[in-house]
Parts: structure tokens; C-alpha cells; sequence
């Protein structure tokens, strides 16, 4: 029983279920616009650039990175960390919102889904990349070898996380492509190209839209579902194991993996947001991302933000509670007030403080000011993670081996590069794939009529 | 449907609850005249764990609000009740001022002078600054919570929709609240008996445990009451939900117990595992293992098939190792400190019992006030409706 005079409305507009099929589907029948083109060639500049910064760093290794013996993580695994949060927002908004029941999650999951599948690949560019030798990279999967016999170091988290993200990269894929089936199949269906019937028709897999098909269809989503949600949290809180398992003041705190993956979700969630008001924008999707759902996101991030907030402070409590004069050091000495001070304080006022913006509803109204403040969450995660890795390497254990950082270009370009593949891959998916799930906004549209009268035509139904 | 219905406390149930807390007040009596330090340290526990309950499940409230969930509307007279243990709560860890000597250590006179560790935590732990602590959360806490259960009437009297907005809101002030509150409580209450001892995840993982055992009471009021022909309209879809909550809260406890384990094991450093080397030794190995398959394990296994988390008496098994779980855990982390070694006697059971009748008289008087089902709440009917 939704209650929709409370709630507000799934979709506005007043569709019939026909009109909705054909307003999701018209941006890929339509002529490809302007600036689409303009902004397709400006991520394929920046990932031409990232691809000379590959050829170097191949080439030539990794000296060719601004790293040296003391900081021997840079911006790698900086990006590393960054991407691989943005890219658990897909599963976190399919998983937990239908968990919690959350019935406006349908218009935005499919980009969500999309960006995560885009955001692990530019991830795992960097763990490879960081091999130095990338072409030995197989040497990472564990089977006997003629190598000695040399096997992985199983008790290493750089281990369990090869392991975790290949899992995570093909359970979100299967999970996303399953989930546009029935959508493919629609446009396939509806298409007067020859050639998009047969493209479209071959990746639907024969889809007729029978009740046995949408039973097994139901199942599979189901069971990748409650798989993809335990490896959204395995995934980061490996991460987190990669830092949290050495015995390095600033790294090694018990606080991490759910600290991490809550980062994670914080950082996927603001760039869900960061698309979807790009969508309503450029595709006029107003009647489908209303401004209920952009409130409902804004909220979520409040909450998080809130929670991320909280890690911090007891962060910099325990260091200071433990009386160990290396926390104490590390946090607040080096951290709060060292040489990259800056970075520390960007991250607490673009994750804690900015966010909290959002208590007041006419900037959760203002779609320009959503815009902005999901912008700034980007960019304090980034931050985030450079406090983490920096800080804690540039100065350890022995002040002998103090040192300092800052990027090459190459690394500076390794990173645009995947900037660009991201930005690529999500014109790709706008353009050729239905940016909705055509099917799950149909099965809320029902929603958008008042109460009493769904209720008396089908008693039952929901 | 009548939602007008008001709870009536059965006379028979109110004469146990007095008997219960009579048990619990001899049980104390024996005990302060025959171990006042063990019994102290049993009366932390015993208060701890009513407070987590009475905070978990108006965190569970709150939660309600914020993602604007209809299926639990017409069960959250409960939560609010629960909440109104908390007054009693505070005056019980008032009262626990003259126990701070046989419990922390960092109150001894004159330790700071030997201890340097315990030196530079002492603008910190402290006694003055310690019991204005207590007194800030507990009135934040019965502050905040009064309000919710104020305008949940309010909204029962005259409807409307104002006040489920505002109720919305001031949930989102108390999540706010017991974020920055709930944690240090539980620094103050539990980690500071292991004075030199620190670690960044523990206060939330006493936090989770808040809420997952706070989560399960609920369930177990509302489960009970329906055997007794209240909440009519609770079907298999509820039931299915309310195991949900325990599933998944049951796997973010075991995941947050078995974070701070294995990082503190994996590195190894003797100031952090002497926590856990004194809770592996003879007496309290048994402990360490059955917290988690009470905790975790057990709800984990069980509530995982759709049968079982949709069945009456199976979730109310359940339910009914968490109240073990949650003693047990409370016990492994404050006795080895406060106490060293495990005495665990049927005097320790009366205590609980004394404790269990309390609670139950508070909360079923304050559900007993008020009309039991939020009758204008705009969601009510999406929730005696559930089906999926």
C-alpha cells in the first residue's frame, strides 16, 4: 500500500507505460547531439594522454613516478582507492535501497550500475600499472608454475584484494548487463533500424518477455544481488586490510574497513549524484529524476557524511586517548598541522562540513547547488585518500627516512587518462543504452496514481 | 480495522515483574555484602545492557523516520517506550559513582603519579569531568526521546501531517546525537576499564550491538503481544522484515568483530593484544568463542533461509540467544578488566532477573498509556497492509 499523496510521485507527467518505453528510449533513436561529440572528444584527448603516460611508465618503469624510497605508494594508489569507491555506489544503490524498500531507487540504478562497472576497470588500471612489470601480471593468479614453484603470498592483502575485484568487476558486469535485457529486448522491438534490431536483438539474448522468462530473470537477480552485496563490503574492507595490516601509526587502526567502506559508498552515492543531475540536464529526464529523487540522494549523503564526520573525530580522539606518542604524532601533529595540512583540512570540510548543507531543503531543490556540493564530495574523497597514503609513508618510524612527495606528470597523466575513459564510457552508455530501467520504472508507475483509487480497482495487487 | 485499541498490562504480568525486581534487589543485597567489587562491576553490566536496548531501538525509530519506511509504522509505539527506560537508566548510572573505585582504575588516588599513561588520559578520565558526561548524554538522550514520543501523540490526538514531518526531523537530530554521544559512552563505560588499552572501532562495535539487540527486543515485545491478540493485522511479510533487521545487523556485528580482531592479531603489538591475550586464557576461552556463535553465528545460520525468517517461533528463538549473546558479550568485555577472573554465579542470573522485571514494567506501563498503533500515522496503512 504506497501512500503516494504522502510520498510524491515516482514519475511525473502522467505517463501511459507505452510513453515511458518511448521517452527513455528517444535519446538513442535520436541524432547524436553536439555536445555530445564535443565532450566525446575531449575524454578521448584525455585518454590519449593517459595512454603516452602508459607507454612511458611501461617503457621506461616507474621511476619515471614521482615516488622515492620513503613514499613508494603514490597517486596510483591514491586513484586506485578513489576509483574503486566511486564504483561501489551501483551496487549500494541496487542492494540497499531495495533492501530498505526504497522504490526511487529504479530511475537512477541503471547509471549507477553503469559507472561502477566503468569505475573498477579505471581501478584496476592502476594496481597493474604499479607491477611495474605489467606484462608478469599473471604472475599475481595463484597456480602451479614453473616459477620455483613460486606461489602468491596468500597472507598478503594485496592478494585478497586481486581477488576480491576481479569478483566484485564480474559479479556488478553480469549484474548490470542481466538487468538491461528486458530493455534491450524493448528496443529491439521498437527500433525501425535494421541494424540496431539486429545489435539490440543479439545482446537480449531472444528475450519474448514470457512469465517463465521474468520468473528465472527475477531468481538471477536475486541471487547476483545478495552476492554483489557481500562483495561491496568484502571489496573495500580488503582495501582497507592493505593499509590496516601493517603496524604504521595513521594505517594501522582497527576503525578502517568499515570506515573504508562507508568512504566508498559516501564517494559512489555523490557521484550517482553528480551523473543524474548531468542527465535530467542534458536529456530533459526531469519527468523521471524528479526533484524527489535528487532530495531522496541528498539525504542519503547527509547521513553518510554524518557517519564519515564521526570516523574522523574518533580518529583523531583515539590517537590522542592512546597516549602512544607515535598516534598522537601522526594524526594530529603531521596530519592536522604537518606539511600536507592542507589536504587533511580540504577533506574534513568537503566530506563532514559542505554535505551538511543539505539539511536545508531549498539547496537539496537547487539542482545547480547539488551539482556543486556532489562535486566537492569527489574531490574530498580524493583528498581522503591522499591523506591517508601520503602522510603516513612521507613520515615513519625513522625520521632518517623522511621524505617528501609530489606527483610526476606522468602520474599526473595516468590519472586524466582514466578521467577520460570514465567520461567515455559514460557517453557510450547514454548514448546507446536506455540510461533508465525501463521495466523497473514501469513496475512504480502504478504508484502515480492517488491511493483510493488503486485501491479500489485491484484489492491485492501490491 | 479498530486501531483505537490500548494495551492493558496484566495484572498477573505486573505482580512477576515486582517479583523479579525483588529477586534482583536480594540478589544485589548478597551480593554487595559478599563481593562488592564483582558485584559492582555486574551492576555496569546489568545497566549497560538495558541502556543499549532502550538506545538501540530508538536508533531503530529513527531510522524509521529517515528512510520513510512504512511496513514497522503501526509497531513503533514500541521503540518509543523502550526509550522511556532511559530516565531510570540514569539515575542507576548516577548511582554508580560510588562504584567507580572497584571498577576503573584510573580513579585510584594517586595512579597518574606512577602510570604515565594513565597521566596523560587523566584530562579525560577524570571523576568530575566522567559524571558530567553521564549527565550530558543521558539528558540528551531523554530529551530527544520524549519529544519523538510528545509528537507521536500529539499526532494520535489531532493528525495531520505536521507532525510526522517534525518527528522526521528530530529523528534526524537525535542520529546526530547519539553518533556524537553513544560512542563516548561507551569509551567511558567499557574501554576505559582496560585504562592503557585503545582501539578505534570498539565503541561502534558496542554501537551496532546497541542496535542489533535493541532491534531484537522489539521484536520480541511485538511478537509476544500478538500471541496475546494485539497487532492483528502482523503477517508473514513482517515477520520477514523484522528478520531481515537481525540478519543483516547480526553480519555487520560479526564483520565489526572479526575487523578489530584480525587487524589487532595480524599486527601483531603487544599494547594492542593484551586485550585479547587476557580474554583467550583458560577461563574466559569458552567466552571468546560462544559470543560470537551466539552473536553472530547462531542468528547468521538460522534466520538465512526464507522459511525459517518468515516462521514465529524460530525468530523468537533466535531472539532469545541474542539476550544470551549480549550478556555474554558485556560480560567478556568488562569482567577480564574490572575483575580478572569469571565469577559467574546464579547470584549474577537474580541481578539480570531484577533488571529484566524493571525494564519490563517501565516499558509495558509506558506502552500501556497511550493508544498502542499510531492511528494517524500517514504510513499506518501501508504497514497493516504489508504483503510482498
Amino acid at each position: 500500500m504506497y501512500n503516494t499523496e504522502v510520498r510524491g510521485k515516482l514519475i511525473e507527467g502522467d505517463k501511459s507505460l507505452g510513453q515511458i518505453s518511448k521517452d527513455i528510449i528517444h535519446p538513442i533513436d535520436q541524432k547524436t547531439p553536439k555536445w555530445w561529440f564535443i565532450s566525446m572528444g575531449i575524454s578521448l584527448i584525455m585518454l590519449m594522454a593517459g595512454l603516452y603516460a602508459k607507454y612511458v611508465t611501461v617503457t621506461e618503469g616507474i621511476g619515471s613516478w614521482g615516488l622515492n624510497n620513503s613514499v613508494g605508494w603514490g597517486w596510483a594508489i591514491i586513484n586506485f582507492v578513489w576509483w574503486i569507491g566511486i564504483g561501489h555506489a551501483g551496487t549500494a544503490f541496487s542492494i540497499f535501497l531495495l533492501i530498505l524498500r526504497q522504490k526511487w531507487r529504479t530511475s537512477i540504478n541503471r547509471a549507477a550500475e553503469a559507472m561502477t562497472v566503468v569505475a573498477v576497470m579505471c581501478a584496476g588500471l592502476f594496481p597493474l600499472l604499479h607491477m611495474g612489470r605489467v606484462w608478469n601480471f599473471f604472475f599475481v593468479l595463484p597456480y602451479p608454475n614453473t616459477r620455483g614453484p613460486l606461489w602468491v603470498n596468500f597472507n598478503s592483502p594485496l592478494f585478497w584484494d586481486f581477488v576480491a575485484i576481479s569478483a566484485y568487476l564480474l559479479i556488478s558486469a553480469s549484474f548490470w548487463y542481466f538487468g538491461m535485457i528486458p530493455d534491450f529486448a524493448t528496443i529491439r522491438d521498437t527500433t525501425k533500424s535494421k541494424i540496431k534490431k539486429a545489435v539490440y536483438g543479439f545482446f537480449s539474448f531472444g528475450w519474448t518477455g514470457s512469465s517463465k522468462e521474468w520468473l528465472r530473470y527475477e531468481a538471477l537477480s536475486f541471487i547476483l544481488g545478495g552476492i554483489a552485496a557481500v562483495l561491496v563490503v568484502s571489496v573495500h574492507s580488503i582495501v582497507a586490510t592493505d593499509f590496516a595490516v601493517s603496524v604504521i601509526p595513521g594505517w594501522h587502526t582497527t576503525i578502517f574497513p568499515p570506515y573504508f567502506v562507508v568512504g566508498a559508498i559516501f564517494s559512489g552515492f555523490a557521484m550517482v549524484l553528480t551523473l543524474v543531475t548531468l542527465m535530467r540536464k542534458l536529456y530533459k529526464m526531469n519527468n523521471f529524476i524528479t526533484d524527489n529523487h535528487v532530495d531522496a540522494v541528498a539525504r542519503v549523503l547527509i547521513f553518510i557524511s554524518l557517519i564519515m564526520g564521526t570516523a574522523y573525530a574518533t580518529e583523531v580522539f583515539i590517537a590522542w586517548y592512546s597516549a602512544s606518542k607515535y598516534e598522537f604524532y601522526m594524526l594530529i601533529q603531521n596530519r592536522m598541522l604537518g606539511e600536507y595540512a592542507f589536504q587533511f583540512w580540504a577533506m574534513v570540510i568537503c566530506n563532514a562540513f559542505i554535505p551538511q548543507l543539505f539539511w536545508f531543503k531549498k539547496i537539496r531543490r537547487n539542482i545547480t547547488a547539488v551539482f556543486i556540493i556532489s562535486l566537492f564530495i569527489n574531490v574530498g574523497m580524493w583528498f581522503e585518500r591522499f591523506n591517508i597514503v601520503i602522510t603516513t609513508l612521507a613520515k615513519d618510524y625513522l625520521p632518517a627516512n623522511w621524505a617528501s612527495y609530489s606527483p610526476s606528470y606522468i602520474e599526473i597523466l595516468l590519472f586524466i587518462g582514466t578521467l577520460g575513459l570514465f567520461g567515455a564510457g559514460v557517453l557510450m552508455f547514454f548514448r546507446y543504452i536506455p540510461m533508465i530501467a525501463i521495466h523497473e520504472v514501469k513496475s512504480v508507475a502504478k504508484f502515480d496514481k492517488p491511493t483510493a483509487e488503486r485501491k479500489k480497482r485491484h484489492h491485492h495487487e501490491e | 480495522m479498530n486501531l483505537d485499541q490500548k494495551f492493558i498490562f496484566p495484572a498477573k504480568l505486573k505482580m512477576a515483574s515486582w517479583a523479579l525486581i525483588a529477586i534482583g534487589v536480594i540478589s544485589f543485597v548478597i551480593g554487595f555484602m559478599s563481593d562488592a567489587k564483582t558485584t559492582w562491576a555486574n551492576y555496569l553490566l546489568n545497566n549497560f545492557y538495558f541502556v543499549s536496548l532502550s538506545v538501540g531501538a530508538l536508533f531503530f525509530l529513527c531510522i524509521q523516520y529517515i528512510t520513510n519506511a512504512g511496513w514497522s509504522a503501526a509497531f513503533k509505539r514500541v521503540p518509543q517506550a523502550m526509550g522511556t527506560y532511559l530516565p531510570f537508566a540514569f539515575l542507576f548510572f548516577l548511582l554508580l559513582y560510588f562504584g567507580l573505585h572497584s571498577i576503573y582504575h584510573w580513579t585510584h588516588e594517586g595512579i597518574a603519579e606512577t602510570d604515565k599513561i594513565i597521566a596523560w588520559k587523566a584530562p579525560y578520565l577524570n571523576i568530575p569531568f566522567f559524571m558530567a558526561r553521564v549527565v550530558v548524554f543521558f539528558v540528551i538522550w531523554i530529551l530527544l526521546s520524549r519529544w519523538m514520543r510528545k509528537l507521536s501523540i500529539k499526532e494520535d490526538m489531532q493528525g495531520g501531517l505536521a507532525f510526522f514531518k517534525k518527528s522526521g526531523w528530530v529523528a534526524r537530530v537525535f542520529i546526530f546525537a547519539i553518533a556524537l554521544t553513544f560512542p563516548f559512552f561507551v569509551v567511558d563505560m567499557i574501554m576505559s576499564i582496560d585504562t592503557h588499552w585503545f582501539s578505534t572501532l570498539f565503541a561502534l562495535k558496542n554501537f551496532v550491538a546497541a542496535f542489533l539487540h535493541g532491534s531484537s527486543i522489539i521484536i520480541l515485545i511485538v511478537l509476544l503481544l500478538s500471541k496475546t491478540g494485539y497487532f492483528p493485522f502482523l503477517n508473514k511479510s513482517h515477520l520477514h522484515d523484522f528478520s531481515r533487521y537481525l540478519f543483516m545487523l547480526c553480519i555487520v556485528w560479526g564483520y565489526f568483530w572479526f575487523a578489530q580482531f584480525m587487524l589487532i592479531w595480524y599486527g601483531n603489538l603487544p599494547e594492542e593484544t593484551v586485550y585479547y591475550v587476557a580474554r583467550w586464557k583458560e577461563e574466559w576461552q569458552p567466552l571468546f568463542f560462544i559470543d560470537l556463535i551466539l552473536n553472530w553465528f547462531v542468528p547468521f545460520i538460522v534466520l538465512m533461509p526464507r522459511v525459517t525468517s518468515r516462521s514465529f517461533s524460530t525468530i523468537i528463538g533466535v531472539i532469545i540467544v541474542l539476550i544470551v549473546g549480549q550478556y555474554v558479550d558485556l560480560h567478556l568485555q568488562i569482567m577480564p578488566g574490572a575483575v580478572h577472573h569469571n565469577h559467574f554465579s546464579l547470584i549474577n542470573v537474580g541481578m539480570f532477573l531484577g533488571f529484566v522485571g524493571l525494564f519490563t514494567l517501565v516499558v509495558l506501563t509506558a506502552l500501556s498509556k497511550y493508544n498502542l498503533y499510531p492511528k494517524n500515522h500517514p504510513y499506518i496503512e501501508e504497514s497493516t497492509e504489508h504483503h510482498f
